[in-house]
């Protein structure tokens, strides 16, 4: 569809130029250039997002005043001292896959901010802490992010940069050097944090293997069920975005997580209120989200 | 001042291709495509990176000697070798057009590059092939404890995963329509409901969970509020 400014555009350029360029710019015209600046299309999805991002906002403004929040327990993130407890006793390392995601994937920054408490306690209890990674930009951005948590901690000659190194880009090659590590290393606890995809089972079955108490977390729906048969905790979804605030117990981040509650309760009272019309024979909430 | 560039830098991208999203005129779209330019010259980079922790990390294995030192020459063998025949000669690298310089090199090439080509078709491709079979054994391992009905939970896991497994098999209708007098392909039926209706529902569940996850971390990064990936605590 062609907006009227444009018309307007060759229309003019018609007239300045003369009939012999008419021909030359009715075929060469572009045929979809769409000069508005806002989609009207999408104004719902917009205005959810502001709704909900303002809900959050507002928890998290509500959250910096002080006061208890009051935040569901998640077993696998209760289990995370555990599972570092238990290779502190064992004398075994730890190892965190953060998968195959990129840095700009929000996954994998929920993953590498996992880490970051992660490290905390490492360096608190001088346990090795293994990261093989699959992009090299993550590798960097990891490195830095361990340095300064063992610094915090007044450990930085516990720091060791060989620890957390590049292993390939390859999905299958990164996925055999990660095996090969677990059963010639056998650590005794292993993180499976992030973005992953055909080789979420091959990793967590070996993990299994070797005896190593499993934590995973993943946002790919794809491969929770894997990771809920092969790991001894998971993460589901947005917990993976949660454990970040759990783990690090900040009021701001808590209450975000109220925020995040918020607009799960607007949705969970949207599919009951339209349950309810639809069965007793009002249909427009399934229109209205169907044109949405 | 080290952190505060960052995190002014991703409120204004986060809040600007946020924007973009929701604007379709031309002066966004070349905007978000210029980024996305942006994004992808950080790519040689990051190879760059790569290549260099990966030498850098095999080579401290091997001065150091440690455990299983010896399989990092593998390591520098296979890197140098493919380097060596796809660098100079490989299909985006002009072809057949090679320097002068170069030019001694084509009896190894041959006009289709066939010696990469082989490298990656009979080594490469065959150890990923093998590596994803693997999966096959492990889906095994991992039915056989998911299944074991110790629980109601795993009970009913292992009810819905025989019904879906037979009426996902041709032979499963065939049977109940030949030793069945109710009903015809009743177990293709069941599976179908099993999937598009409990299994439908929890996915969806997940999803709004993991969307409503990915906002409120975005909020948090470009607000600054979320700065642990970029080192250190505050």
């Amino acid at each position: 569809m062609i907006s009227k400014k444009l018309i307007l555009f060759l229309f003019l350029l018609a007239v300045v130029f003369g009939p012999s360029c008419t021909i030359a710019i009715a075929q060469e015209a572009p045929a979809d250039v769409d000069t508005r600046w806002f989609h009207t299309g999408k104004i719902w999805i917009f205005l959810s997002v502001v709704l909900f991002s303002c809900a959050i906002i507002f928890s998290i403004y509500r959250a910096r005043g002080g006061g208890d929040i009051f935040i569901r327990r998640i077993a696998g993130l209760e289990a995370v001292d555990e599972a570092i407890g238990r290779s502190t006793e064992m004398g075994r390392p730890i190892l965190y896959i953060l998968g195959l995601g990129q840095v700009g994937d929000v996954a994998t920054i929920a993953s590498m901010n996992i880490l970051g408490q992660v490290a905390r306690k490492t360096a608190d209890y001088e346990t090795p802490l293994r990261v093989p990674c699959n992009d090299p930009i993550v590798l960097n951005v990891v490195r830095e992010m361990v340095k300064a948590a063992y610094l915090d901690e007044g450990r930085p000659d516990a720091y060791s940069e060989d620890d957390i190194f590049f292993v390939t880009e390859s999905q299958f090659a990164y996925a055999a050097a990660v095996d090969g590590m677990m059963v010639r290393e056998k650590p005794a606890a292993v993180f499976l944090q992030g973005t992953f995809y055909a080789e979420s089972l091959i990793l967590a079955e070996t993990g299994n293997s070797v005896g190593a108490i499993q934590i995973a977390g993943s946002d790919s729906d794809s491969q929770l069920p894997f990771f809920i048969t092969a790991c001894d905790y998971t993460l589901i979804g947005e917990e993976l975005y949660a454990a970040s605030a759990y783990l690090s117990r900040e009021p701001m981040l808590l209450g975000s997580l109220k925020g995040q509650d918020y607009g799960k309760f607007l949705i969970f009272a949207g599919i009951v209120l339209g349950v309810i019309l639809e069965l007793v024979g009002i249909t427009w909430v399934s229109t209205f989200f169907k044109e949405v | 001042m080290r952190r505060q560039v960052p995190l002014i830098l991703c409120f204004l991208f986060g809040i600007v291709m946020m924007l973009v999203e929701f604007s379709p005129h031309p002066v966004s779209e070349g905007l978000r495509a210029e980024v996305i330019e942006w994004d992808l010259i950080i790519g040689p980079f990051a190879l760059v990176i790569g290549v260099v922790t990966l030498v850098h990390t095999h080579w401290i294995r091997i001065r150091r000697r440690v455990e299983h030192w010896q399989y990092s020459y593998l390591v520098f063998i296979g890197m140098i070798v493919m380097v060596a025949f796809g660098l100079p000669m490989g299909p985006k690298n002009g072809g057949n057009e090679l320097p002068k310089w170069l030019e001694w090199f084509k009896w190894f090439k041959g006009p289709e590059n066939e010696v990469f080509v082989w490298f990656f078709d009979n080594v490469q491709v065959p150890m990923e092939a093998t590596m994803f079979s693997l999966l096959a054994f492990f889906i095994a391992s991992a039915s056989y404890r998911a299944f074991r009905a110790r629980t109601l939970e795993a009970t009913l896991l292992l009810a819905a995963a025989v019904i879906v497994m037979i009426g996902n098999a041709p032979i499963g209708d065939v049977l109940w329509n030949e030793l069945s007098p109710v009903g015809e392909n009743i177990p293709s039926t069941a599976r179908q409901w099993i999937l598009d209706n409990p299994n439908l529902s929890s996915r969806r569940g997940i999803i709004l969970g993991v969307s409503l996850g990915v906002i409120s971390q975005s909020i948090r990064i470009i607000f600054g509020i979320e700065r642990s990936y970029l080192g250190g605590g505050d």
